[in-house]
Parts: C-alpha cells; sequence; structure tokens
C-alpha cells in the first residue's frame, strides 16, 4: 500500500456539557493512506464528525483534544491552537463537503463568488482568470451553461445543484484531503447516486484522498477502498471493503450488517441492535458493546480488548480474537450478504 | 420592480384615504366645548358663529368633500387653534426641517455607534464588550428614558458646560439633544445586531467558509455582518420616522421649536386641520418607510423578489 499521509495515533476528544465532561473520542489510532477512500461507518454520536473535526480544528468551543497526536506532513496538528496555524490546513490541505447543501451557502453571495473565495484564498486567483476557473470547476462538478450559473444565487439551485457547488468550493481549494460528512443525507434518493459517483469520479481525477463518514452502508461498498466501523467513540474494526463486510470480525460488525434490510426474509422481522449506545459522560469498561450484546464474554466487561490482526489489512478490536476465546461464529444471515453481493 | 413600486404606491394612496377619512370623522366627535376657551360665558350665537365659521356646521359629508377638494388643489388649510389663521404648510414648513435634520443627525448617530457596539458584542460571545453592552441595553431598556433624559441635561450642563437650551445658530447645544434622542437607538441596534449575527455565526454556511479557509475576521465582515443586517435594513427607515416625530420630551426638555409635541398639542387644543394635516404627513412617511424598508431588502437580499413568485425551486 501507499503512503500514509494522515496518521491518528491514541487521540482523546473531550466535550463539557452543562458542566460534565463527555469523552467523545475514546483513544482512537487510524492511519489514511494516499490516495485512498475511506469510509468510516457507525450509529449517530459514535463519533464520526467530531474525530474528522478534529483534522481541521473545526471542534466546537467545548471541545478539546485531551491527548494524542494527529501526524500530517511532520506536524502535529493536535498541537495546533491559533487559526494563524489552522488557516494552513483548511482547505488548503483538507477540505470538506457538509451534510445538508441546503444550509452549506451563503444565500447573500452569488456561487460564483462563493468558489472564487476558495480558489483566491488557496490558487491566489482573481478577476478573469478566477472567473475562468470557477466555469471550469462547475462544469468539472456537472453544472451546465456555467457562465449564467455562476452569476446565481444559491437559491436558484436545487439541492443536488447545490451540493455540487459545495463540491466545486472543495475542489477550488485544492485539497490533498476531502471529507465528506455525510454528503448525501440530506438529498433524495436519486440524487444520492448522482453526487456520490461525481465525488468518485473527481476523487480519483484529481488523485485526491478522500473520507466519507456515512450511515449508508451502501455508499461505502460502491466507493470506498477500506472501512473504518465506528462505536461509541472508537474504531472496532477497520479492514477493506471486501473484508469488513465479508469476513467480519467484531460483534457490533456483525450486528450493523445484520440490521441490512436487505437481509431481511420476506415475512420476518427486519433484525434490530437491541439497547442503546452507552453514556460517554461515564467512563466506558470494557468493550463499550458489550452490554447490547448477547454472546459477550466475560473478559468484555472487565478489560478493553486491543485490537487483532485478522490480516495485514484487517484489524479488530474483540476478545473474540483471542486464542483463548470460545469459537463464536458470526450470524447466519451474514451468509446471505455474499449472495446479495454489494449492500 | 417599477411595477411592484407603482402597486405599493396604489394601495398606500388607498391606506391613507382611509385612515384621513377615520381621523376626520373622529376628531369631529369630539365635543364642541373643545372649541372654545372659555365656553361657559359665551352667547349662542357667538357659538354657532364660531363653529359656522369653522366649517362644523356643515353636514359631515359635505365637511369632508372640502377637505378632500382643499387637499387636491395643495391646500391643507389653515391653523383653526394653535396659530389662528396661519396656512398649516407655513406653520410645518417652520417647524419641519430643524426636526428632520436633528433625528437625521441622531440615526446617524446610532447607526455609527450601535453598529459597531452590536457587532462587537456579537464577537466577544461573553467577553467584555458583551457584558458592557449588555448592562448598557439593560440600563436604557428598563429605566424610563424620561429619568436619564434629565440627568444629561443637568449633568452635561453643570459639569460638562453644554448650553442648557437649545440655540439653532449654536453647534454645541445640538450635543446633548442628539445625545440624548440616540441612546436608545443605539441599544436597540446593538441589540438586534447582536441577536442576528449570533443566529447567523451559528449557521452551516459559516461553518463551511471556516471549512475552507476563511479567516474567522473576515467570516465576520463578508458573510456573517451583511446577512444579519437583512432583518435590520427594513426598520431603518421606519425608525426615522419614529425618532423625528418622538422627540417630544427631548424638544420641551432643550426648547427646540420642532415638530415633536406638536401632533399632541393639537389634539388637546382641538384644532381639526393641523390634526389632520399632521396625521396625514406622519402617515405618508410611515408607509413611505415601508416602502423604503422592503425596497432596502430587495437590494441586500437576492432571495426576496418582489416582483414575482421565485422561478425555479
Amino acid at each position: 500500500m501507499s503512503n500514509i499521509i494522515l496518521s491518528v495515533e491514541g487521540l482523546n476528544v473531550k466535550f463539557s456539557l452543562r458542566g460534565k465532561v463527555l469523552h467523545a473520542i475514546r483513544d482512537v489510532s487510524l492511519d489514511l493512506y494516499e490516495g485512498e477512500t475511506l469510509a468510516i461507518v457507525g450509529e449517530s454520536g459514535s463519533g464520526k464528525s467530531v474525530l474528522t473535526k478534529t483534522f481541521m480544528g473545526l471542534l466546537d468551543t467545548n471541545g478539546w483534544i485531551e491527548s494524542g497526536r494527529i501526524l500530517y506532513q511532520g506536524k502535529d496538528l493536535a498541537q495546533y491552537q491559533t487559526e494563524k496555524e489552522w488557516l494552513t490546513i483548511r482547505g488548503r490541505e483538507i477540505a470538506m463537503v457538509l451534510q445538508d447543501p441546503m444550509t452549506s451557502l451563503n444565500p447573500l453571495k452569488t456561487v460564483g463568488a462563493q468558489i472564487e473565495e476558495a480558489l483566491r484564498l488557496h490558487r491566489g486567483l482573481r478577476g478573469r482568470e478566477a472567473k475562468a476557473k470557477v466555469a471550469e470547476l462547475l462544469t468539472d462538478v456537472g453544472i451546465g451553461d456555467p457562465e449564467r450559473r455562476m452569476r446565481q444565487y444559491p437559491h436558484e439551485f436545487s439541492g443536488g445543484m447545490r451540493q455540487r457547488v459545495i463540491i466545486a468550493i472543495a475542489l477550488a481549494c485544492n485539497p490533498k484531503i476531502l471529507i465528506c460528512d455525510e454528503p448525501t443525507t440530506a438529498l433524495d434518493v436519486t440524487i444520492q447516486a448522482q453526487i456520490i459517483r461525481l465525488i468518485y469520479d473527481l476523487v480519483h481525477k484529481y488523485r485526491i484522498t478522500a473520507i466519507y463518514i456515512t450511515h449508508d452502508l451502501g455508499v461505502v461498498a460502491n466507493v470506498a477502498d477500506r472501512v473504518a466501523v465506528m462505536y461509541a467513540g472508537d474504531i472496532v474494526e477497520i479492514g477493506t471493503c471486501r473484508e469488513v463486510f465479508y469476513e467480519p470480525c467484531h460483534p457490533y460488525t456483525w450486528a450493523l450488517l445484520s440490521s441490512l434490510p436487505q437481509l431481511g426474509v420476506k415475512g420476518e422481522e427486519l433484525f434490530t441492535i437491541k439497547g442503546t449506545p452507552p453514556n460517554l459522560f461515564h467512563q466506558v469498561v470494557g468493550d463499550a458493546f458489550a452490554p447490547r450484546n448477547p454472546q459477550a464474554l466475560e473478559a468484555d466487561y472487565i478489560e478493553r480488548p486491543p485490537f487483532f490482526e485478522v490480516s495485514p489489512t484487517h484489524k479488530a478490536r474483540t476478545w473474540l480474537l483471542d486464542e483463548r476465546a470460545p469459537r463464536i461464529t458470526p450470524p447466519k444471515a451474514l451468509e446471505r450478504l455474499k449472495k446479495v453481493g454489494k449492500p | 420592480m417599477a411595477k411592484y413600486i407603482f402597486k405599493r404606491l396604489g394601495t398606500s394612496l388607498l391606506t391613507l384615504l382611509i385612515i384621513l377619512t377615520v381621523v376626520f370623522v373622529l376628531v369631529r366627535q369630539m365635543p364642541i366645548e373643545g372649541y372654545f376657551d372659555n365656553f361657559d360665558k359665551l352667547d349662542q350665537a357667538v357659538i354657532d358663529a364660531r363653529l359656522n365659521q369653522l366649517g362644523l356646521k356643515d353636514p359631515i359629508l359635505v365637511q369632508l368633500k372640502d377637505f378632500f377638494v382643499g387637499l387636491l388643489h395643495g391646500d391643507l388649510g389653515n391653523s383653526a387653534r394653535y396659530s389662528v389663521g396661519v396656512p398649516i404648510t407655513a406653520i410645518i414648513a417652520n417647524k419641519a426641517p430643524l426636526s428632520i435634520t436633528l433625528g437625521v443627525i441622531s440615526m446617524a448617530i446610532s447607526l455609527i455607534l450601535g453598529i459597531p457596539l452590536g457587532a462587537a458584542m456579537a464577537k466577544s460571545k461573553s467577553g467584555f464588550w458583551d457584558k458592557f453592552g449588555t448592562v448598557f441595553i439593560v440600563f436604557i431598556s428598563a429605566v424610563p428614558s424620561a429619568v436619564y433624559y434629565i440627568y444629561i441635561q443637568s449633568f452635561g450642563s453643570s459639569l460638562l458646560g453644554f448650553p442648557m437650551l437649545f440655540n439653532r445658530d449654536d453647534w454645541r447645544t445640538w450635543i446633548l439633544p442628539i445625545f440624548s434622542m440616540s441612546l436608545g437607538n443605539i441599544a436597540y441596534y446593538a441589540m438586534w445586531l447582536r441577536r442576528y449575527m449570533v443566529d447567523e455565526m451559528n449557521k452551516d454556511y459559516v461553518r463551511l467558509a471556516r471549512a475552507k479557509g476563511v479567516k474567522g475576521s473576515e467570516i465576520t465582515m463578508r458573510h456573517v455582518f451583511r446577512n444579519s443586517f437583512v432583518p435590520m435594513i427594513q426598520y431603518i427607515p421606519t425608525s426615522l420616522l419614529y425618532t423625528v416625530s418622538g422627540s417630544i420630551y427631548i424638544e420641551s426638555l432643550y426648547s427646540v421649536p420642532g415638530m415633536g409635541g406638536l401632533l399632541v398639542d393639537v389634539i388637546t387644543r382641538q384644532d381639526n386641520p393641523m390634526v389632520q394635516a399632521l396625521v396625514m404627513i406622519y402617515s405618508s412617511i410611515g408607509i413611505i418607510g415601508m416602502i423604503l424598508g422592503d425596497l432596502l431588502m430587495v437590494v441586500i437580499d437576492p432571495r426576496i423578489s418582489l416582483a414575482r413568485k421565485e422561478s425555479s425551486r
């Protein structure tokens, strides 16, 4: 595999909320390889967005990095404090596509002006040169008649078109890493596929390393090289798309995949994960998923499992992979995943 | 746009017509005693002659017709009791410019001070400026204005040596009344601007601007500030009107010969032609202010289109 572009080591992020401290990211380590597309999946509140926000210094003001390192090009981003330092990263090195295109554009500025702002900041383009580049970018993201469209305001664009504009803004920054924070969640289903396809094509065209944050496992299977599964502020399993989907090791990944509606049998109830995620205001002991796992081991309640290596690219945090563990096989339903093909 | 303005002016004219008719009829329901200073001692004949002279004996519809016909000829009539026989246009032309000048200067100062204060409050949320501004706003809103007006006058004149009374030709006498007039608006603008700016700062597009690497100060200037001005701009023309017409107390405190207290004055004296004329003037300014406010919004916010429904969505 190629070079590591960004490396997270033992990252802990906390938030202070109403006088209490919430441990949002619990000792996460992650390597991002140049040119790959990594998907981060997990339920709401599992820390997907918070994790990526730390890469850009975009944590809300009540959040902070407690410990850990974020290494990027020899620098530790976790140490960055001032806006000046972050401005060398934001947009220029790492750009972001946000979830809701309806509200992510300034309603009072033309679409062209908003793309131009990024061009001016990161490529030093102005005037006619910038205009030409705006037109090029709009064409790139599949917006026809760019000369006219760039003079229009966001309200004259549909949701899908606005997301294209936001992608154009991200590209205008000329970033090395693109973070897509649930880029299609707010769009309707027919548009989702188009936007996914578009991001996929552009990321490959410009050789950008991409991180997708999503709940949508279908999206993951279509675009990602690797998948990281997050639960309660921790990565519980990471591997290539094939490995995570077809040979999952962590009970949470099993449960997550079992709840895919595609695996449902007609006439039977769909699978759901019982219980709720742990309260991150309290300290989590052992495997965070154990209380919801009917087959949890005793060890799961006592000590946090380390990462066990399944293959050079596949790791999972579960005591099941320890040699002393009893053999517990993944649910039968997951067998069907291979037949269904991509979820 | 032109079509919209014409339409608005048309409906405004109708509104004005209704206001005038209602006011016209209402002032004529007042007891006739009010038209005389010494009603009890007068003969019935004298009273009748006087009422006849005022035109109050005609059927009300005839009076109304006469009024509107006069209006169409640009004739507001003469003052009946305030300064008897003087054309109303002359009275107003004498007083209005001063009030308007004071009002405009005070508005300008309110904007110049209120907007930076509001912006500084929003920027330094719960920092020094926010606390300072909050104290100021709470003080201005909670303490009756009459109280601090008097303090400003007495301290301003005794400690700072500014003259107590207004004199058109001495600029130093302008300072205290204008300052007093501005305080309320400064607090008002600061409060609303802070509120709208904090609203805007939490919006997604600000997050995106941050993510694309725009400096914080630039985000405030280029994105937040202008956007939070949209809901405020609509009220600025109307607020000018209130400043001009509402400075009754200040004008009397400093003996400013303006038209601040004029309306109240002529109503108590039952000077019907003056009441009608002033109501017409104030309503017109009010209506024009609202139209201007709406037009300003269109200029600043591209989403608002007055002429037609949104075409693509």
